[in-house]
C-alpha cells in the first residue's frame, strides 16, 4: 500500500499549505514540525476533512481527492481520541469492527479487556488512546494517520504507549503518518521523518540523516542542533575520502571529514562543489557529539586535526537523564553547548567550574549554504 | 477593596488591607443584602400569583369543570393542535438547526435573525403576517378552503399559528444542542466508514439527544400556551388559552380559572420533562 501526494495545496486564511509532494510506502512518516506548521492540516486533507486546492492525493492506485471521508478506508486516530462518549470502550470498537472475533483481537493486542465495558469519560488518557488506536484498526483501513496521540499523556505512559506503538506498528503493512511536535517521538518511532514549516516539508529522511544532516537552520534548530555558528570555508585539503574542509568561525577554526554541504536536496551536490574557499556557511554541531575532556589528557592526531580547544564552563543545566554544559572556548567569542552523561559530568568535575578541553570530531560537523540559513 | 496597591513600597502590611475593608464597608450600603432582597422579592411575584391561583378554585370545581363539553373540546384541540405543531416543528427545525450549527457562511447570521423573528414579533402581529398568506381571501388560503382545508377557523389554522410561534425554540436549541457536538467525532464516524446519516443518527443525534428534547418540550409548551397568533388565524376550534380568554369576557374571572390551573398543570409538567430527561445526562 502507497500514498502518493502530488502538488497538494490548500489555503485557509492567511495560511497557505503546500505544495506539497511526498510518498508514503509501508513505513512509519513521523511528521515534526512546530505547531501551526501544517502537520494536522496534512491529515485532515488526507483524511478527506479538509479539501486541497489543487493536488493529488492517491492511496493505493485509487485517488482520494473528491471523495467522502466515510468512502476513503483512511484511520485516523484524533489527538484526544475524539471517542464517542455514550457508548462503551467496547462499543467504540465495536462501531467499526467487522465481527466480534476482531473486537476481541483488538482489545488483546492493545490491553483494552479490563476497561471494555467502561465509558470515556472514566478512561485514562492512555486507555483513552489505546480505545482510540482499535477503534481505528478495527475498520481495517488502508492507511493509518495518527495526530499527536500521545501529547496529552504524562512522561511516563507516554513512554510506555511510544514503545507499545512502535512494535504495533511494525506489525502493520500500510503507511503511517504519524504527526508530533516531539523530536524524540518522532525519532523513536518514524522510519523517516518529515520536517514540516509554514506548511512545506522542509527535509524528508531517514532519522539520523535528517539529525545528523539537517538541510537548513531550521531543521538544525527543531531536531536540537544548538551549535549554529555563521562560519566561512577557509580552505580544502586533500582529496578523496582524506577530503577535508577547513571553516573558521570566530577565531576558531574546525576541520570537518564531511565536504558535503546541505542545501534543498535537489541542489546539495552543486552547492557542495561551489563551496570554495570564502563561501559562507553555517555550522551545526549537535550537543551530543561535543565531547568534554579534563585538559591534561593526550589529543590523538594532534590537536587541529581533532578539533580540540580549551574552554571553561560557562554555565550547566541537569535535564534529568543528561547535563547540558555551555563551555566558552576562544576567550568566550563562542560558546559551545555539549551534552554530558551523568557519569561524564561527575568524572569531570564540571560544577566546580574547571578549564576543559572540547573535542569536535570532523565528522561530526555539518555545514550548511548560506541560501538555507534561515 | 484588598485587592487594591498597598502603596508605593508595595508593602503588603495584613492590617492596612484589612483597614480599607472594613472602612469601605461601613462607609457604603451593603449592597448583597439588596441584591439578594430584590431577587427575593421577584421570586415571591413569580410564585405567589400562581399559589392563588390554586387557591381560588376548589379541586371539585376544576375537576367539574373538567366534565364540561367546552373544557373537554378546548384540550382536545390544545393537545392536538399543539401535539402536531411540536412534531411538525421537529422535522422541519432539525434540519434547520443543524445547518445552522454547522455551516460556515457569513448567510448564517441573517437566517438566524429570520428563525428568531417570530420569537420577537408580538403574537397578534404574527397573526397579522400569517393571514396575509393564508387568510380566505389570499390566493393560498383560498385555494386551500376550495378544496376542503381552509387554513383559519381550523385545526390546521392553529397549527400553522403555533408552528410560526412555537417552531424557533426547537431550532434555536436544538442548534446550541448540535454546536455542543465535537465535530471532531463526526468525523471519526466518517472516517469508519460510516455515511452522514448513520453518523448523524449514531453520534450526533444521542449527543445532541437531550438539547433537542429539550427544545421540543419548550416548543410543545409554548405551542399550548398560543393565544395571540392563533385568535386572529383560528378562534375556531377554541384552544385552551381562547377558551380562557371566552370565559372571562361572557361569564367573568372565576370560570377561567379550571382551565389555567389545567394549562399551569401542563406547564410545569413540561419544566419538569426539561429538568430531568432533557438534560444533558454524559455532563
Amino acid at each position: 500500500m502507497t500514498l502518493e501526494l502530488s502538488g497538494l495545496t490548500n489555503a485557509y486564511g492567511e495560511f497557505a499549505f503546500g505544495p506539497v509532494d511526498l510518498t508514503v510506502a509501508d513505513e512509519v512518516l513521523a511528521v515534526l514540525g512546530p505547531s501551526g506548521s501544517g502537520k494536522t492540516t496534512l491529515l485532515s486533507l488526507v483524511a478527506g476533512i479538509a479539501e486541497p486546492d489543487a493536488g493529488s492525493i492517491v492511496l493505493d492506485g485509487r485517488e482520494l481527492v473528491g471523495r467522502p471521508l466515510e468512502d476513503r478506508r483512511v484511520g485516523m486516530v484524533f489527538q484526544e481520541g475524539a471517542l464517542f462518549p455514550h457508548m462503551t470502550a467496547r462499543e467504540n470498537v465495536e462501531y467499526a469492527a467487522t465481527g466480534e472475533e476482531r473486537v476481541a483481537e483488538l482489545a488483546a493486542t492493545l490491553e483494552l479487556e479490563d476497561v471494555l465495558d467502561r465509558r470515556p469519560a472514566t478512561l485514562s488518557g492512555g486507555e483513552r488512546q489505546r480505545v482510540a488506536l482499535a477503534r481505528t484498526l478495527a475498520a481495517d483501513p488502508d492507511i493509518l494517520l495518527l495526530d499527536e496521540p500521545l501529547s496529552s499523556l504524562d512522561a511516563p505512559i507516554r513512554k510506555r504507549l511510544r514503545d507499545e506503538l512502535h512494535d504495533l506498528f511494525a506489525s502493520l503493512d500500510i503507511p503511517v503518518l504519524y504527526v508530533t511536535h516531539d523530536q524524540r517521538t518522532a525519532t523513536a518511532l518514524g522510519d523517516r521523518l518529515a520536517i514540516v514549516r509554514d506548511g512545506e516539508l522542509e527535509q524528508v529522511g531517514e532519522p539520523s540523516a535528517v539529525l545528523d544532516r539537517p538541510a537548513s537552520r531550521f531543521v538544525a534548530r527543531f531536531t536540537g542542533t544548538e551549535n549554529l555558528f555563521d562560519g566561512t570555508v577557509a580552505e580544502r585539503t586533500g582529496s578523496g575520502d582524506e577530503e577535508g574542509v577547513w571553516v573558521q568561525v570566530g577565531d576558531a577554526r574546525f576541520r570537518t571529514a564531511t565536504p558535503d554541504i546541505s542545501g534543498s536536496a535537489a541542489s546539495a551536490v552543486a552547492v557542495s562543489e561551489s563551496a570554495g574557499p570564502g563561501s559562507s556557511v553555517t555550522v551545526c554541531i549537535h550537543p551530543s557529539r561535543v565531547e568534554l575532556e579534563p585538559l591534561d589528557a593526550s589529543v590523538d592526531g594532534g590537536a587541529e586535526q581533532a578539533n580540540a580547544v580549551a574552554g571553561t564552563v560557562a554555565r550547566w543545566l541537569n535535564e534529568g537523564n543528561e547535563y547540558r554544559v555551555d563551555v566558552e572556548v576562544e576567550g568566550g567569542a563562542l560558546t559551545l553547548t555539549a551534552s554530558v552523561r551523568p557519569p561524564t559530568f561527575e568524572r569531570l568535575g564540571v560544577d566546580a567550574g574547571p578549564a576543559l578541553r572540547v573535542l569536535v570530531p570532523p565528522e561530526s560537523i555539518h555545514l550548511i549554504s548560506e541560501s538555507e540559513s534561515r | 477593596m484588598t485587592t487594591e496597591p498597598t502603596g508605593p513600597t508595595g508593602s503588603t502590611d495584613p492590617t492596612q488591607s484589612t483597614k480599607s475593608t472594613h472602612s469601605h464597608r461601613l462607609g457604603s450600603v451593603d449592597w448583597l443584602s439588596i441584591a439578594l432582597v430584590l431577587g427575593g422579592l421577584l421570586l415571591v411575584y413569580y410564585f405567589a400569583p400562581l399559589l392563588s391561583l390554586f387557591l381560588s378554585a376548589s379541586p371539585s370545581e376544576v375537576l367539574g369543570r373538567l366534565g364540561d363539553a367546552t373544557v373537554r373540546s378546548a384540550a382536545t384541540t390544545s393537545l392536538l393542535s399543539a401535539s402536531i405543531t411540536t412534531v411538525v416543528a421537529t422535522v422541519f427545525g432539525l434540519p434547520l438547526a443543524y445547518w445552522l450549527a454547522r455551516a460556515e457562511t457569513p448567510w448564517k447570521n441573517a437566517v438566524l435573525a429570520v428563525v428568531v423573528l417570530p420569537l420577537v414579533l408580538p403574537p397578534t402581529v404574527g397573526g397579522v403576517v400569517l393571514l396575509t398568506v393564508f387568510g380566505p381571501n389570499t390566493l393560498l388560503g383560498g385555494t386551500a378552503a376550495a378544496a376542503g382545508l381552509p387554513l383559519t377557523r381550523s385545526l390546521a389554522g392553529v397549527v400553522l399559528a403555533q408552528t410560526f410561534v412555537a417552531s424557533p425554540f426547537v431550532v434555536v436549541t436544538a442548534k446550541a444542542a448540535f454546536e455542543s457536538v465535537d465535530r471532531t467525532l463526526e468525523h471519526a464516524s466518517r472516517s469508519l466508514g460510516k455515511s452522514r446519516w448513520a453518523t448523524a443518527r449514531n453520534v450526533t443525534l444521542p449527543l445532541a439527544g437531550p438539547g433537542i428534547l429539550a427544545g421540543v418540550t419548550l416548543a410543545f409548551a409554548r405551542a399550548m400556551g398560543e393565544f395571540g397568533a392563533t385568535m386572529m388565524v383560528a378562534y375556531y376550534p377554541r384552544t385552551m388559552p381562547v377558551e380562557i380568554w371566552v370565559s372571562f369576557q361572557s361569564l367573568g374571572l372565576d370560570s377561567a380559572y379550571p382551565v389555567a390551573i389545567l394549562l399551569v398543570v401542563i406547564s410545569v409538567g413540561a419544566l419538569l420533562v426539561l429538568n430531568t430527561v432533557a438534560s444533558n445526562p454524559w455532563r
